[in-house]
């Protein structure tokens, strides 16, 4: 792999020299400066300005098809947020250095009360929309109303991570204050509020269009592109905002961005023959020819999606007895799963928590554990006793395996079909759908097993552990439920101190293992690509393609 | 004349009518909830019941549907043609776009058959039993079993590693630059045309060695006119009208086989919407698509019955 981006450029380190220069103008500028100036300032922060970059060049980036609509608010999609988001701030942000530190954005600072009920955000003065309009509290207020209680015939995926929120109150034109009904640990609500999602909208496009936006193609944001034209399908081309609050970004002057399907062999062939300059979501084949290309950087990243098999426990009277869904856990040949498809979509071995987050099971121990080792024999032992155990020893017959119609999922169903078959007699059939059926015989239980793919918008546990595990949860197709665990996860959710949470989290951990409401299949992760005429980018510490997905920080060597 | 042209033209608005029912109720039958494409899987496992109706209504799907059947006719006598499920785009505006690829790539395709398939079917057929009729027919059978869009795959990919090559990625129209537009189309349309050029190359062989054993080219050689005049004047125009038949069969053949190829090259035309808004379920633009398709497949199989009297003076409509 031939990066020949020298660190410092990358980390947009300040050199000590600089360091002492800024501090020392700066601190003149405090000392002496009007107060005019002073706020003016105060919105020109660039936390991560790079000292190597040049401005100008055009970015074409390659990712996902088109939009299904235009709003960000109610997609789930990275068609979505991975070409408009150029065009939006949000509130606080993950830093694009790392994609895990949080910092300021349209808010340049923040207090949380010490009962963690209260989130005080102050807000930028001086900040413009794209239309001209200014950037008040009051856009931030109607924009997390909507996210939190959207109104009828909007749906937002992300309403569930502000259920807390109880008040949104404007204090003054650029300070903000959300009072919480009861507390949620603090990384969570932070993490909520900087979602590369939840994006600052103005409050008169909002009340323009009765709250729904999903057919309005260019509605002004405050971000460092703004819209110039879209072909459907095609290309959707933006300019850098000559009147961006953050002075000095965005680096490039134009974003090209071409819709392309994930994984095809368009997007491999397009980066690979220098149509485009960045590609996400490449295919392993093609990302594997570039990374032997000179002049070419890949990376590879976490995706905050889990693919899973779930076992209807309200069709089939088996799957109730938690002794057959343990065995059926335990039959999986993981790395074998995850080598199946390794030509189609980079994946790894993980259980019911992001295998990548603080509070899961470290992966050295959590490959120690029956159904994650290499070596399955002893699993399978275990299997094949509680199927016996639970008088299942001849196995099931017939099962309906509902397959969601694509590479991956056709080549586990085979798989997992064998693995069902050989380990412990359960054989099923596959039907497989197109997606959009497979969500709808899911919903109606039309299933005895299915595979398919879900995600989070959090790495925090507390978004998933209601949405994928809760009882009656959107995500929870096969009807499960334990007591124990909603308990301990309502518990974990209102948890302000981290390593108790940590402690409850393992707990609920060791619960779904023991009692699986669905069967992991592996964890996704992203492959990008890009020549290193791009620089300011990698994504090696990234999670999920949703929260750094702004390109301001980005500049080209060649422009 | 006129009374054949009226009689067809009502049979084809009857086959159209035909079509439009077919697909508009097979597209509301099959099973899939478009509303999972719009909403994504997150926003559809939030949908309560009234947030459905809601989305239903602004769609149009929850009229019933003899009211959007007229309300569909409606959209194309106005040349509306209805918008899209998603973005609410037109879908006549999608079809002046992408027409014109997609159009270019068929007439490409079809010059290229003829281009390739006569000469290698005449070559063929007064060399009957030859080496070079062997290869002929080996060749033809080879690119009518070949799937089109696996030969796209390997040009692309061959092109790809090899030169380092690939097309342009989004339209460009014949008029803003005629070699990228070049580079667009050339592809599919060598695919397609290849494919074609076996079947045409297949009949024309067969139909020329069976008018080459006519009285009147017998004649023509006895009378002492060069093979070559005997070929091209007297036996190849008698052999032309099954092949321009098939010709206009094959147009099917290439606007049905332009969605897969259109897909291995990534060619942003009619056919790769197509597939796009099957994958979608967007009903809007799938039914207008294949009415469109249908449409185009039955005028010019009318054209191609009014050629014949122009090719065949002993032809006469009434």
């Amino acid at each position: 792999m031939a990066d020949s981006v020298p660190s410092s450029s990358r980390k947009s380190r300040v050199s000590r020299r600089s360091f002492l220069k800024t501090i020392g103008v700066a601190g003149a500028a405090v000392g002496t400066a009007p107060a005019f100036l002073r706020s003016t300032a105060e919105a020109q922060e660039t936390p991560f300005r790079d000292p190597a970059a040049k401005r100008g060049g055009t970015l074409r980036y390659g990712v996902h098809t088109a939009p299904a609509h235009f709003d960000v608010h109610q997609s789930g999609t990275v068609a979505n947020i991975g070409a408009q988001s150029p065009m939006y701030d949000t509130l606080i942000r993950r830093d694009p250095r790392d994609g895990q530190t949080i910092i300021p954005d349209l808010a340049h600072k923040w207090d949380v009360s010490p009962d963690g009920k209260k989130y005080t955000f102050h807000l930028r003065k001086g900040v413009k929309f794209h239309d001209g309009a200014d950037f008040t509290a009051e856009d931030v207020k109607a924009t997390f109303d909507r996210i939190a209680r959207p109104p009828k015939g909007v749906l937002i995926p992300r309403s569930s991570l502000f259920t807390a929120v109880g008040e949104i109150v404007v204090l003054d034109p650029h300070r903000i204050e959300f009072r919480l009904t009861e507390p949620r640990p603090r990384p969570f609500m932070l993490g909520a509020f900087a979602s590369g999602w939840n994006i600052i909208v103005r409050k008169k496009t909002l009340d323009d269009n009765q709250g729904n936006l999903r057919q309005v193609m260019n509605y002004p944001g405050t971000g460092p592109f703004r819209h110039v034209s879209r072909r459907d399908k095609e290309v959707w081309i933006m300019e850098r905002n000559p009147n961006y609050w953050n002075k000095g970004l965005p680096y490039v002057d134009k974003l090209e961005i071409y819709h392309m399907l994930p994984f095809s062999p368009e997007l491999g062939a397009s980066l690979l023959s220098g149509k485009l300059d960045y590609a996400r979501l490449l295919d392993p084949i093609s990302w594997r020819k570039a990374k032997e290309m000179p002049g070419v950087t890949a990376a590879a990243f976490n995706q905050s999606v889990i693919q899973a098999v779930y076992m209807n426990q309200k069709k089939v009277k088996a799957f109730q007895d938690v002794r057959v869904r343990r065995a059926i856990h335990l039959a999986m040949d993981r790395h074998v799963l995850v080598d199946v498809v390794k030509d189609t979509a980079p994946m790894q071995v993980g259980g019911f928590v992001y295998p990548f987050h603080e509070a899961s099971t470290p992966r050295a121990e959590l490959e120690k554990r029956l159904g994650y080792q290499k070596d399955p024999k002893a699993a399978i032992q275990e299997a094949k006793k509680l199927m016996q155990a639970a008088g299942y020893g001849q196995g099931l017959k017939g099962l309906d395996f509902l397959v969601r119609g694509a590479n991956t999922f056709k080549l586990w169903a085979v798989a997992i079909q064998a693995m069902l078959k050989e380990h412990l007699n359960v054989e099923c059939n596959l039907r497989e759908v197109q997606i959009s059926q497979w969500f709808e015989e899911a919903a109606a239980g039309n299933f005895d097993l299915g595979i398919t793919a879900i995600v989070s918008a959090l790495m925090d546990p507390s978004d998933y552990f209601s949405s994928w595990y809760g009882k009656d949860a959107p995500n929870n197709y096969a009807g499960w439920t334990n007591e124990q665990f909603h308990s301990l996860a309502r518990n974990i959710e209102r948890e302000v101190d981290d390593s108790k949470r940590k402690t409850m989290i393992r707990q609920a951990e060791d619960i779904l293992e023991s009692d699986p409401p669905l069967i992991p299949v592996s964890y996704e992760q992203i492959y990008d690509a890009w020549y290193n005429r791009v620089r300011g980018q990698n994504p090696s510490t990234y999670f999920g393609i949703y929260d750094v997905v702004r390109w301001d920080q980005v500049w080209m060597a060649k422009a | 004349m006129r009374k054949y042209l009226l009689r067809r033209a009502l049979f084809a608005l009857g086959t159209l009518i035909g079509v439009s029912l077919i697909i508009f109720v097979v597209l509301r039958i099959l099973p899939g909830d478009p509303l999972v494409a719009i909403l994504g899987v997150e926003g559809h496992a939030k949908m309560d019941p009234a947030d459905r109706a809601i989305l239903m209504r602004d769609l149009g799907l929850s009229d019933s549907l003899p009211v959007q059947y007229v309300r569909w006719m409606r959209d194309i006598a106005t040349g509306q043609l209805g918008k899209s499920f998603f973005r609410g785009d037109t879908v006549r505006d999608l079809i002046l776009h992408r027409g014109p690829l997609s159009a270019e790539i068929a007439i490409l395709a079809l010059i290229i058959s003829w281009l390739v398939g006569l000469p290698v079917g005449i070559l063929s057929a007064i060399r009957p039993n030859g080496w070079a009729d062997a290869v002929v027919r080996s060749l033809s059978v080879l690119f009518i079993a070949v799937p089109g869009f696996w030969l796209g795959l390997l040009i692309v990919l061959a092109l790809l590693f090899w030169f380092g090559y690939k097309a342009p990625i989004i339209i460009v129209q014949l008029w803003q630059d005629p070699w990228e537009n070049f580079q667009l189309i050339i592809g599919p349309a060598v695919v397609l045309g290849l494919a074609q050029g076996a079947y045409i190359a297949r009949m024309s062989r067969s139909c020329l060695l069976e008018v080459i054993r006519e009285d009147y080219v017998r004649t023509a050689r006895a009378k002492g006119a060069v093979e070559r005049a005997v070929v091209l004047h007297h036996a190849l125009p008698n052999a032309l009208l099954p092949v321009i038949t098939i010709s206009g069969v094959l147009l099917g053949f290439v606007l049905g086989g332009s969605v897969a190829v259109e897909q291995a090259f990534g060619v942003p035309g009619l056919g790769r919407a197509l597939v796009v808004a099957i994958v979608e379920r967007d009903i809007v633009v799938v039914q207008n698509l294949v009415l469109l398709y249908a449409g185009i497949f039955v005028l010019v199989n009318v054209l191609v019955d009014m050629s014949y009297a122009w090719l065949d003076p002993r032809i006469r409509y009434q």
